[in-house]
C-alpha cells in the first residue's frame, strides 16, 4: 500500500490510466494511503462550499480536486484505504455501461468487506453501505480508452473530524430528514466492533479484486513512462488553477 | 452573484452560482457531486449558457444535450434548468 500525498496519488491514478493503452501495461488495482490526510473534492464541486479550509489548513491536511466527479471525502490517514483501477473500456470483464461497471468495481470492494465480515451492499449510483450507513464512496471516469474507477473504504475513518472538515449542504441534510450526518457514515471498525489492521483489510480487498475479476493480482512498480507521468501530473494537482477551477 | 441549490430527489446535489445583466445570463457556473461524461463538458454547457437571454435557458440546455453525447448520472438536463432559475430567483 503506496503512502503518498494528495497530489502524487492523484496524479499516480491518472498515470496509470493515461499509460495503459500507449504503453500497454497491464491493468492496474492499486491499494493506497494519503499522508497527510486530505479531502478531496469531485470534479465538478465548489472548493470554499464543500471543505472548511480553516480546518484543513489548521490540521496540516491537504485539499485536492480530483478528475472524477462525485462527492468530497476525508482520506484519514490513520483510517482510511483508497484504491483505483483502471482496464480499457473494451476489456471483456468491464462492462461498457457505466452504471453496471459501479456495480462490478463496487463487487469487489463489497466482496472484501464481506471478507472482513461486513455485509455490505452496493447503492447505486456510486455508493457501498453497511446497516444502512455509508462504508464506502466511489467515483469513475472514462478517458485515455480506459475506465479508471477509486473509490474510498472507511477502516477506522475518524467520522467527527471528517464532519470538521467537510462542510454538508442544507440542501442535502433537509432531503434526507435526519439531524446528525455523522449518522449516515460508519466503517469498518464501528460495524465490527473490533480494530481492523490496514494489513487485513488490504490482504481483504485485494482478494474481493481477484475473486470478482477472476484474475490473480501480482505485486508491481510504475513503470519509467507512468514515472515521468506522474511528475508531469503533480504539477496540474498541485496548481491553484486547478484546485480552486470552481 | 446569485446562488442556489437544488437537491435532485433521489439524486445528487446541484447548485448555480449565476449573474444577469439586461435579461441575459452574464456569467454562470454549475456546481455539485453529479456525474458528467466527458467532464469537461461542463465547461461547455456553462459556455453555452453564457450570453442567453433568460427566455432562451430551458432551450438551450435542452438542445446542448441533445447535440452532444454526454452521460449524466444523479442529475438530468431539466435539473440544471431548475437550478438555474432557482438561483435567479434568489
Amino acid at each position: 500500500m503506496r503512502i503518498e500525498d494528495a497530489p502524487t496519488q492523484m496524479a499516480i491514478d491518472e498515470a496509470i490510466a493515461m499509460n495503459r493503452l500507449t504503453e500497454d501495461n497491464p491493468n492496474t488495482v492499486r491499494l493506497y494511503r494519503w499522508k497527510p490526510s486530505a479531502v478531496s473534492i469531485g470534479y465538478f464541486q465548489s472548493l470554499e462550499k464543500e471543505v472548511n479550509l480553516e480546518e484543513c489548513s489548521r490540521l496540516g491536511m491537504d485539499v485536492i480536486r480530483r478528475i472524477t466527479g462525485g462527492g468530497a471525502v476525508f482520506h484519514d490517514y490513520n483510517g482510511e484505504i483508497t484504491y483505483s483501477i483502471v482496464a480499457p473500456e473494451t476489456d471483456p470483464k468491464m462492462p461498457r455501461d457505466i452504471l453496471a461497471s459501479y456495480q462490478v468495481i463496487c463487487g469487489a470492494i463489497i466482496q472484501g468487506l464481506k471478507a472482513l465480515g461486513v455485509d455490505a451492499e452496493f447503492k447505486p449510483v456510486n455508493d457501498i453501505a453497511a446497516g444502512g450507513k455509508k462504508i464506502s464512496g466511489n467515483a469513475q471516469t472514462r478517458r485515455y480508452g480506459v475506465v479508471l474507477q477509486h473509490g474510498t473504504v472507511l477502516v477506522d475513518s475518524d467520522i467527527p473530524t471528517m464532519f470538521r472538515v467537510l462542510r454538508v449542504s442544507d440542501a442535502k441534510i433537509s432531503d434526507k430528514m435526519i439531524k446528525a450526518v455523522e449518522e449516515r457514515v460508519t466503517n469498518v471498525r464501528r460495524y465490527l466492533g473490533r480494530e481492523v489492521p490496514f494489513r487485513e483489510a488490504r490482504d481483504a480487498l485485494v482478494a474481493g479484486f481477484q475473486k470478482v475479476f477472476d484474475v490473480s493480482l501480482k505485486p508491481g512498480r510504475l513503470t519509467r513512462g507512468e514515472e515521468r507521468t506522474v511528475e508531469e501530473l503533480k504539477a496540474k494537482y498541485m496548481s491553484a488553477e486547478w484546485v480552486h477551477q470552481r | 452573484m446569485k446562488r442556489a441549490e437544488y437537491k435532485v430527489p433521489g439524486g445528487k446535489l446541484l447548485a448555480a452560482e449565476v449573474q444577469e445583466k439586461g435579461g441575459a445570463l452574464s456569467s454562470v457556473k454549475l456546481v455539485g457531486d453529479f456525474f458528467m461524461h466527458p467532464e469537461e463538458a461542463i465547461m461547455s454547457l456553462e459556455e453555452a449558457l453564457t450570453g442567453s437571454p433568460l427566455g432562451e435557458i430551458d432551450e438551450r440546455v435542452e438542445s446542448f444535450f441533445a447535440e452532444g453525447d454526454i452521460i449524466l448520472y444523479g442529475v438530468a438536463p431539466g435539473d440544471f434548468v431548475k437550478v438555474i432559475r432557482l438561483a435567479l430567483a434568489s
